[in-house]
């Protein structure tokens, strides 16, 4: 019934494939296989990209083995890194933008000692790469965020549904649904009214596969 | 079996044992320590320093998609077991990191403001580095050297000033902005970082 999805991209600059483990609705942009490149999950829908939902140059996927990324519908991603060993989830309409850093995992034991461990025993790997064996706690963006450029959000956080990071924030706690938070560390600056997000329908968009929307 | 080594079947040091760097020929003032390896095509693109041994980097360290941004008259040296990932060393005089330090994506560690602070003095300094400011003399910038002790982490788009030092074991935060000096196994979050607690 459905089309096997294509693995390379006509338009692709660099040389390389989707990884069969990448599941993206065909309505989907992706603009290089390299975003990919770093994409080394073992799990059998590694990445899960939703309708409508554009990843746009220089958005890098790091997912070690145990790693699961979904990212929802009508999202628009634009140079993020995210650094996933675990799960990371983000919510429909999802804006997203330069240089923001979502990271589930240090990859790197917090102990000074352990860390020694994990180093010395690092040249001898091919490639040279810190380990994802080390304790991730997933991160959750709920939907309608929308996340300025050069943030960085820590394991273990949930951003609440509607709510807006402020650029160069570094989200450190949890943030509650419907808040503006801005800052390093960041604080919560503003309450937004759930309402005002009420009337967000995605529009009826004909489907098709031109990628110049 | 004899246990007189025969030179003739002694193992000949493997190309993995030099440090390397993988897309080129090192500077001559380069040193890497065994087993350390070097990514990167653009990673000497900026490094103009005439100091001998303007780059020194212990064994077994591995430096993945560097910057080294390294002035005329400037140096740096690392320790062993280091391991950075797409860091930016920006160095005018001198930046010395320690061993078992990690650094991680688009973090970077700058020892000068690299421009005057004074208005006219910026100007100055303005017309001096454009095209038409051949010869003039540069004002003079503040440089103060940046220390990074033995197992210290820097996280992701971490900052690190000039004259700034980090204490042993100091956990500096993802996006962290550091202007003052880090107590020894601190751990620092914010712009400008506060210390938050200990490391455990």
């Amino acid at each position: 019934m459905s089309h096997p999805l294509p693995r390379t991209l006509s338009w692709d600059w660099h040389p390389g494939a989707i990884p069969e483990n990448v599941v993206y609705d065909q309505t989907a942009y992706l603009e290089t296989s390299y975003s990919f490149l770093l994409c080394r999950s073992q799990a059998a829908a590694a990445v899960q990209i939703g309708r409508g939902t554009s990843i746009y140059l220089g958005v890098m996927f790091d997912v070690g083995p145990r790693g699961n990324v979904r990212v929802g519908d009508y999202c628009l991603l634009n140079g993020a890194r995210i650094i996933c060993d675990s799960e990371i989830t983000i919510g429909d309409y999802c804006l997203i933008s330069w240089n923001v850093v979502l990271m589930d995992t240090y990859r790197m034991p917090v102990d000074a000692l352990k860390r020694r461990g994990e180093l010395e025993s690092l040249p001898s790997r091919e490639p040279r790469r810190a380990s994802s064996e080390f304790p991730a706690k997933p991160i959750c963006i709920e939907r309608n965020v929308w996340i300025g450029f050069d943030c960085c959000v820590l394991p273990g956080v949930t951003i609440g549904e509607g709510s807006i990071v402020g650029a160069r924030s570094v989200v450190a706690e949890d943030v509650p649904p419907f808040t503006v938070v801005a800052g390093n560390p960041a604080r919560a600056i503003r309450h937004l009214e759930p309402s005002e997000s009420a009337g967000a329908h995605a529009p009826t968009i004909q489907q098709s596969n031109d990628s110049t929307i | 079996m004899s246990t007189k080594p025969d030179p003739q079947n002694e193992p000949k040091p493997s190309p993995r044992i030099a440090g390397r760097w993988t897309d080129g020929d090192l500077p001559p003032n380069v040193r890497l320590g065994p087993n350390t390896v070097l990514t990167a095509h653009y990673a000497f693109k900026r490094f103009f320093s005439r100091e001998n041994d303007a780059l020194v980097i212990g064994a077994h360290a591995t430096m993945d998609g560097v910057h080294f941004a390294v002035g005329e008259k400037a140096r740096v040296s690392i320790g062993d077991y280091c391991y950075f990932t797409n860091a930016l060393l920006l160095c005018e005089l001198e930046i010395r990191i320690g061993s078992y330090v990690v650094i991680g994506w688009n973090a970077t560690v700058a020892d000068t403001d690299f421009h005057p602070i004074a208005p006219a003095e910026r100007i100055a300094d303005a017309i001096a580095c454009s095209p038409l400011g051949k010869g003039r003399p540069r004002p003079d910038i503040v440089r103060k050297p940046v220390m990074i002790e033995d197992d210290v982490w820097i996280g992701p788009n971490a900052t690190i000033l000039k004259g700034v030092r980090i204490g042993s074991g100091a956990f500096i935060e993802a996006g962290a902005l550091v202007t003052r000096d880090v107590p020894s196994r601190a751990r620092v979050i914010g712009n400008p970082a506060q210390v938050i607690g200990q490391v455990p």
